[in-house]
């Protein structure tokens, strides 16, 4: 998860080595643990350490871990000689290593050799059946083919296995959306927020979903969802405020006529909207007249 | 920190001055052929002192204490990490060009 906080210290950090100030080493151990996907400076910035023998052998045993972070970020920038050349200085190091045998597969991946990376796949799942980060690599290789059906069949038995697997619910939730099966989806939410409730993320991403799906009882749940969006954001998660916004107007109209506890939804709605106001005021001060000029139109239509 | 620190060596030096003045006191009751009933008032004015002191010398000296709000800048969560375990390498990213001059010298 990253935090408010680690994101001002990673933005900070990719500034300062932008501009050549020094912190390499722990920028790169900041995107590490934090799993964001800045391939582009990992590849730049970790090969100028690699080429460097003496800030390599100041790492230590760690240098074999910017190998691998190096080598995943070439293959995502398709540089892949410089992956190649990682990966064998890693062989060397390690010979008979799964994990090294994995990053050969991923560079398979890349080419595009699809064939030769499935037996490079199942050569290594016949050594350890119940490795999980091979079987979630033969599954994002048909969602890379474009067998998005295979994916979601992959995903399903792998989920029958592994169901603590948060990142596999994720992707599975994330595959469903872009296919619009929306009721498939949400339960795949209903999965995360289970098994990490205090994520506001996974709030919001359930209620989009339920607002999508529409009809009154699903956008009371949305609108639910939204606010303890906002309970675990302490209001600062804007769209969480505009789903709220949106959630009452659809509302309103699907119940005009019988508007039952219409006033308490009125009171969560301008509350919502003064809390963008204010938050816009703040952060984006030319843009107020554009939120007041949207919120006014919500209400009229 | 350091005043703290100073606030807690007063606090134990305190609570053992008590220790001392009720085992005084005792001593005085023997002498006297006393039953003891309850320790003087000033002993108890010192001990409640000292458990006073030591409490802000534990509450001071080891640290900051971290926030459990949800909604802390520490706490709060602005976004997922990437699901990196089931990246794909065919993006548009394959389009843009690339650095060619990069290579790994060893």
């Amino acid at each position: 998860m990253v935090g408010a906080s680690e994101e001002v210290e990673l933005n900070r950090l990719e500034n300062q080595v932008d501009n050549g100030g020094g912190g390499v080493w722990e920028y790169l151990c900041l995107v590490r643990k934090l799993k964001v996907r800045r391939s582009d400076k990992v590849l730049k910035h970790g090969l100028s350490i690699l080429n460097d023998s003496k800030k390599r052998s100041k790492l230590g045993g760690e240098e074999w871990t910017l190998y691998e972070q190096v080598a995943v970020a070439a293959i995502d920038c398709q540089c892949l000689d410089v992956a190649k050349d990682c990966i064998k200085a890693l062989q060397k190091q390690f010979p008979e290593s799964r994990r090294v045998g994995r990053l050969e597969g991923m560079l398979l991946e890349a080419k595009g050799l699809w064939a030769d990376a499935e037996k490079a796949y199942s050569s290594l799942l016949e050594d350890n059946p119940l490795d999980q980060v091979i079987h979630k690599r033969k599954i994002s290789m048909a969602k890379a083919q474009g067998n998005v059906s295979a994916a979601i069949e992959g995903l399903n038995k792998y989920l029958d296995i592994y169901m603590a697997d948060h990142d596999a619910w994720r992707e599975l939730a994330e595959i469903y959306v872009s296919l619009q099966l929306y009721r498939q989806a949400a339960f795949c939410y209903e999965e995360l927020i289970l098994s990490q409730p205090t994520v506001p993320l996974h709030h919001l991403a359930y209620a989009d979903v339920l607002y999508t799906l529409g009809g009154v009882e699903n956008l009371q749940i949305a609108k639910k969802y939204y606010a303890a969006t906002i309970d675990l954001t302490g209001g600062k998660n804007t769209r969480a405020l505009y789903g709220i916004c949106l959630c009452t107007i659809a509302l309103g109209q699907l119940t005009k006529g019988r508007n039952k506890e219409d006033k308490e939804s009125s009171e969560l709605h301008s509350l919502a909207a003064t809390a963008l106001g204010k938050d816009y005021k703040y952060r984006a001060p030319d843009k107020v007249s554009l939120l007041t000029a949207t919120l006014g139109n919500l209400k009229l239509s | 920190m350091n005043i703290g620190f100073v606030i807690g060596v007063f606090g134990i030096l305190i609570l053992a001055h008590a220790t001392y003045s009720t085992i005084q006191y005792r001593s005085y009751l023997k002498i006297l052929e006393e039953e003891f009933s309850s320790p003087p008032f000033n002993v108890v004015v010192e001990l409640i002192l000292g458990l006073v002191l030591c409490l802000w010398a534990a509450l001071a000296v080891p640290g900051k204490f971290l926030s459990i709000h949800p909604d802390s800048e520490e706490n709060r969560i602005v976004s997922l990490p990437a699901n990196l375990d089931f990246m794909i390498f065919n993006h548009r990213g394959r389009a843009l060009p690339t650095d060619v001059n990069m290579k790994l010298k060893c």
